[in-house]
């Protein structure tokens, strides 16, 4: 019998809520020095919220490589993205993706993401992340 | 989009209930602006999304500010629409039935209480969606396997509470429920079957309790907010063996059913087998204008073209055996001479045992690749979902898939229908996918819904489950002794709820104050 296993899992992101926004908080206020950790964060959020589509296989893969090709499909190896088209996207929605609302998705969280989806390639070297996602 | 303020609730008391929300659950889980309104409509919808407008939306994290909301709602006559994580896509996503209602969004709720791994259940909270408890049963090695449905991007409990299904032995998720706890309108928290005794040790193991049973009277209605669900699992099997078969022709629909019904009634068959028209697996992996150009439905003889390109029969049955190894090998032997009676076709076999990945197991793994179907027509895709319920016989399934594909080859829309099947009876999905952006196409599609909807009434087929824009309409075909039980539904509706701030108009079932909203 496993009473209350909040949190003892190896699959921090969803449950540890709580944990996630102190370290959230955390990040900010230590500012812009915390890139690597920034990084790893809206990794982890991105690989969490967005990964069921858009890994590769993913729904959104399969669109994006129809309509932008192979090359621009998988969003985690794109450079070419800025901050105000992902945040954009994920509010408003685009073709078959539905739009994220701020209470599945509060804006601290989707600037990590963004922040992840632009990093600059001195935060790319060896962060392969087409594995990892869930 | 702008506001649109719940029907008697003037702007004033608006921002005053508002303000007391906030007050409960803190500033930034109210959400109000244009774009947030935007967030919670149907993205998907036939042309209507604006039939549907949220005014707004609150995010509690915990039992006690859901009680304190439905409080506020009382004391304003602000009305709410509860959803789990609100992916009812098809049938309506996040939004409210009657414009102005403040949507309830449970996904900060989002905590499994408990695997039970010895019983087969657990209990979670609303917002668990079906990543989470898949990546929590992985992570933690606990070898109980959930009933998943094509798009798995939804809650456990949203799809359970809606009565949608999977397609393993314990495919329909309402069957699974096993306890609930519910905020009612009135305010009052209740726990159902045996939680309604404090201690006890069986609430999501004996689902009756003792006195009349509730469990079902908080599905598909709005007479609760569901803030706990217990829910059985099923044990992992030895082995799964499943068979894939392609029927060549359009009536062949008809015999699968006949042969497959008596072996899924006798347990031989215990998951829903479903057979689909194999357009589904095309419109997944190509888009129309690269097989067709023209206007109006894809011709009969282009269809033929494309299945032949593709080796795919006109539908293609998926079903899958659970459990030792030599009880799956006998039951297929059953089912593969009962199809051999028909086809000379090869039929495919996929087997998994335990150790293998789990892929392929037919375990119900979370995927969202259903989406993709959405694309099919081009430019932005949306789909609406008719779903009704025929005898598991052949008669019914021939008439209702030949009237159907008639009705919809009269507006140029692509025929597109599964039959899952279960004991008694099989529920018939038939996906409309059309451009959102032309207005010609969801005008036609939304008449069609309609045309549907009375043509299945007439003989005799009710819907498991519909869209919001179509609750009363469904919920009229309902009509013994004068709709005697939309009388009763309202009955219960107007004690639980006197000031009728739950979900109104959920499935045709609307408080006595808002009843002139009806459509
Ligand atoms: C391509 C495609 C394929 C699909 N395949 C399937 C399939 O195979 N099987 C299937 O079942 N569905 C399917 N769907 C439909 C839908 O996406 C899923 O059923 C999904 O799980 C529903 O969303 P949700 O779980 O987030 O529920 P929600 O949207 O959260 O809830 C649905 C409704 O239930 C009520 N409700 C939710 N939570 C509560 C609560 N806590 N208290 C009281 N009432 C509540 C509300 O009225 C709400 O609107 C498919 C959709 C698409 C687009
Ligand atoms: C339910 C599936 C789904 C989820 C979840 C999802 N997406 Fe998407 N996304 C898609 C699809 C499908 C497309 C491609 C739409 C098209 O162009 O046809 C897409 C496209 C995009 C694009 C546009 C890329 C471009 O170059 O135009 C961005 C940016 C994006 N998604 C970001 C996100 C982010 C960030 C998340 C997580 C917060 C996310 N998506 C979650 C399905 C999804």
């Amino acid at each position: 019998m496993k009473r209350n296993p909040l949190g003892s899992g190896n699959w921090p992101f969803r449950f540890g809520a709580l944990a996630l926004s102190l370290a959230i908080a955390g990040a900010i206020s230590r500012g812009a020095d915390d890139s690597v950790q920034k990084v790893e964060q809206g990794k982890k959020l991105f690989q969490e919220r967005c990964g069921y589509c858009h890994r590769a296989g993913g729904t959104g893969t399969i669109m994006l490589t129809r309509r932008l090709g192979k090359d621009r499909s998988l969003l985690e190896e794109r450079t070419d993205l800025t901050v105000a088209y992902v945040k954009k996207i994920t509010r408003v929605g685009i073709n078959g993706m539905p739009p994220h609302n701020r209470i599945e998705l509060p804006d601290p969280e989707l600037d990590l993401i963004a922040f992840y989806l632009t990093r600059p390639a001195s935060l790319r070297a060896a962060d392969t992340s087409k594995e990892g996602a869930p | 989009m702008r506001l649109v303020l719940p029907p008697g609730v003037s702007e004033t008391v608006f921002q005053k209930a508002l303000q007391a929300l906030a007050g409960v659950v803190g500033k930034q889980w109210v959400l109000a602006t244009d774009e947030d309104r935007e967030t919670f409509m149907d993205f998907y919808a036939a042309g209507d999304a604006d039939l549907h407008v949220p005014s707004a939306a609150v995010g509690p994290q915990s039992l006690e500010e859901v009680q304190a909301i439905v409080r506020i709602a009382n004391e304003y006559k602000v009305p709410l629409w509860p959803i789990s994580r609100g992916k009812n896509l098809g049938y309506g996503a996040a939004a409210p039935c009657m414009s102005g209602t403040v949507v309830l969004d449970l996904a900060r709720m989002n905590r499994i209480l408990d695997v039970n791994e010895r019983f087969g259940y657990c209990l979670l909270e609303p917002g668990v969606g079906f990543f989470d408890l898949f990546h929590y049963l992985q992570a933690n090695k606990i070898k109980l396997w959930m009933s998943i449905p094509a798009n798995a991007w939804g809650s456990v409990v949203g799809n359970a509470l809606e009565r949608g299904y999977g397609y393993t032995p314990y495919g329909e998720n309402t069957r699974n429920i096993c306890g609930l706890e519910v905020v009612l309108p009135n305010g009052e928290l209740v726990r159902t079957g045996n939680g309604a005794m404090s201690n006890s040790v069986s609430w999501q193991l004996f689902k009756y309790g003792y006195g009349p049973s509730w469990d079902q009277l908080f599905c598909q209605s709005n007479f609760g907010i569901v803030t706990k669900m217990g829910m059985w699992l099923m044990p992992e099997p030895e082995a799964t063996l499943g068979l894939n078969i392609q029927l060549p022709n359009p009536d062949d629909v008809g015999w699968a059913i006949d042969e497959l019904a008596p072996l899924r009634m006798r347990g031989v068959i215990e998951q829903s087998p479903s057979i689909g028209n194999s357009l589904r697996f095309v419109a997944s992996a190509t888009q129309r204008s690269q097989w067709y150009q023209g206007d109006g439905a894809l011709p009969d003889d282009v269809l033929l073209e494309i299945l032949k390109k593709n080796n795919l029969g006109w539908w293609t049955v998926n079903l899958r055996l659970y459990g030792y190894d030599e009880v799956n090998e006998v039951h297929a032997r059953i089912i593969r001479e009962a199809f051999r009676k028909h086809v000379k076709q090869e039929i495919e076999t996929v087997k998994w045992h335990r150790g293998d990945s789990i892929e392929n197991s037919g375990a119900g793994v979370p995927a969202t690749n259903a989406l993709q179907i959405i694309n099919w027509r081009g430019g932005r895709g949306g789909h609406i979902g008719f779903s009704p319920v025929l005898p598991a016989a052949s008669e019914h399934v021939l008439k209702q898939f030949h009237s159907t594909k008639k009705r919809y080859e009269e507006i140029g829309v692509d025929y597109y229908g599964s039959f899952t099947l279960f004991e008694r009876y099989t529920t018939n999905v038939n996906m409309m996918v059309y451009d959102r952006d032309d207005q010609e196409m969801t005008s036609k599609v939304r008449a069609l819904f309609k045309v549907l909807i009375a043509d299945a009434a007439r003989e005799g087929y009710s819907e498991y489950r519909t869209h919001i824009s179509y609750m009363d309409d469904v919920a009229l075909t309902f009509d013994f002794n004068h709709h005697s039980l939309l009388r009763l539904n309202e009955a219960v509706k107007e004690a639980l709820d006197p000031n009728g701030i739950l979900a109104p108009g959920k499935q045709g079932v609307w408080p006595r104050a808002r009843r002139p909203a009806r459509a």
